[in-house]
């Protein structure tokens, strides 16, 4: 009997690719290691749905709790993988096994980041990843009372947006000028903002914490220049950072994640990455991009899956991620970190808009608000890579298919 | 309530649109391939948005919200958030009129 196929991560792109495994017709061993309890389960109901009790968790598992056992995966939970010897071929886990493989996807995604604020470890503090994390917010909820967001990125906007709607006080702290400012432009994050006003948060930005501050349990944010924020209860969202522990000390590269070529290898034979992790490169947009999308993780892990298989699969998807606040539904399409114009078609004063940035006269990445149907139509801009006069992106009345087909 | 409902004119639904209607109070998307019409719920079922306001690539619907994927020719979900199929109506058009049996 050869090794099995080990896939380290049992979060969406691990679990999607032991899945694919068995759909595509691997008769070999399949083992899937997770660090948490839980069956593998999907995060974005995590700030949205879920959090405001509107969805089971159920809904949210990748697939039914048995799919694993009766398609012969062997599920590996609450077990944390501690090494991946990429020459030997195995895995070490927390309960002392050691795994052999024949070849293994690194799946392990990404850790929130936690700075080192005094108080950050009283009670009522929080950061969310993983389900036991929404459920101790969740149990925090009770409307009235005050919820203090550090940090406006996507998922503290979400976060913010969902307490608004059951009912809480919020009160934003964010180190940017805006919300989203640093990823989307002053243009959309100020969209955002005033959505978020509109909606009663209150925001506070260019402001760092300093400290959380109470007696047993946060009462209060203390900001560097010297502001007292009251709050019952706090939730942190300052980023993420990719977990590679299991290859340190081993050859795998190692850049800002796991370094990977379009069919998702390593640069150590038989070893793979997708995912959060997966710092991949790009053969659209020809260069490495790591990227934290629920569609990356889906679509990541069913390539890598077929790449172990054999099946050469170049994973080329444009990236795409959604983002539900209130009754708005944000996207964004491609990949960009900077950018020379932004082209805006429709109104970002009536919310209902999509932004391109362009850079060297080729659209890198769009951004949408309601507007999923361009949304899906800048993505062929996109993928085509040619040249787009401006005046024709920001035309409403002009069908973006036309700008791909001439 | 069977037989088919005359919902608009196929004229105006050319190759590649995706227009919604209301027959009787039930929305349904109608997608037009290469001059075949086909009919189906005008919600996905992950969080109901319109699917008449997503867009068709070929026989492919994606929802407008959360990019879930249908086949308009069976209502299969093809690609994710939606887990359940959408279900699909018989259609005909009869003198450049569509009609939709519901």
């Amino acid at each position: 009997m050869p090794n099995p196929f080990v896939i380290v991560g049992a979060s969406l792109a691990g679990a999607t690719a032991a899945v694919t495994l068995r759909e595509e017709g691997f008769g070999g061993g399949v083992i899937l290691i997770g660090d948490e309890d839980h069956p593998p389960y999907q995060r974005p109901p995590l700030s949205k749905r879920y959090l405001r009790g509107e969805q089971p968790f159920e809904d949210a598992l990748v697939k039914p709790v048995d799919f694993y056992a009766s398609n012969d995966i062997d599920s590996r939970l609450g077990t944390r993988a501690t090494h991946l010897d990429p020459i030997e071929k195995t895995v070490e886990l927390s309960n002392g096994d050691r795994i052999r493989f024949d070849k293994a996807l690194i799946a392990t995604g990404t850790r929130n980041r936690r700075f080192p604020i005094p108080g950050l470890d009283l009670d009522g503090v929080y950061d969310l990843r993983t389900v036991d994390d929404c459920d101790r917010i969740r149990d925090e909820v009770v409307p009235g009372r005050r919820a203090a967001i550090v940090g406006m990125g996507f998922i503290g906007a979400e976060v913010a947006a969902s307490l608004r709607q059951l009912g809480l006080e919020v009160v934003v702290i964010e180190g940017g000028k805006g919300p989203l400012d640093r990823v989307l432009g002053k243009e959309v994050g100020q969209v955002v903002e005033h959505i978020h006003r509109d909606h009663g948060v209150e925001m506070i930005f260019e402001e760092l914490v300093s400290g959380f501050q109470g007696t047993g349990r946060v009462e209060r944010i203390v900001t560097q220049s010297g502001r007292n924020i009251d709050c019952d209860f706090a939730v942190v969202g300052v980023g993420v950072e990719p977990v590679t522990d299991i290859v340190v000390g081993s050859d795998i590269e190692v850049d800002n994640g796991i370094v990977v070529d379009e069919y998702c290898r390593t640069n150590v034979d038989g070893v793979f990455a997708a995912g959060d992790v997966a710092n991949h490169y790009h053969p659209i947009f020809k260069q490495k991009m790591r990227v934290e999308h629920w569609h990356n993780a889906l679509n990541q892990g069913a390539a890598a899956a077929r790449n172990m298989m054999g099946t050469a699969s170049i994973y080329d998807e444009v990236h795409w991620f959604w983002s539900d606040q209130y009754d708005y539904n944000l996207q964004y399409a491609g990949f960009h970190r900077e950018w020379d114009e932004l082209v805006v078609r429709g109104s970002l004063e009536e919310r209902d808009f999509i932004a391109f940035y362009v850079k060297n006269g080729l659209v890198a990445a769009a951004v949408g608000m309601n507007r999923g149907r361009d949304v899906r139509r800048a993505m062929r801009v996109i993928k085509a890579r040619t040249a787009v006069d401006a005046k024709l992106l920001g035309n409403d009345d002009l069908d973006l298919r036309r700008l791909v087909l001439n | 309530m069977a037989g088919f409902t005359a919902v608009g004119s196929a004229s105006q639904l050319v190759d590649g649109d995706l227009v919604g209607f209301d027959v009787n109070g039930i929305k349904i998307a109608v997608a037009n391939v290469r001059g075949t019409m086909y009919a189906f719920d005008d919600a996905c079922t992950h969080q109901q948005c319109p699917l008449a306001k997503g867009e068709l690539e070929d026989t492919t619907v994606t929802c407008p919200c959360h990019g879930s994927q249908f086949d308009v020719t069976t209502g299969a979900v093809l690609r994710g958030p939606a887990r359940d199929p959408v279900d699909s109506y018989p259609v005909r058009v009869e003198d450049d009129t569509i009609e939709i049996e519901v």
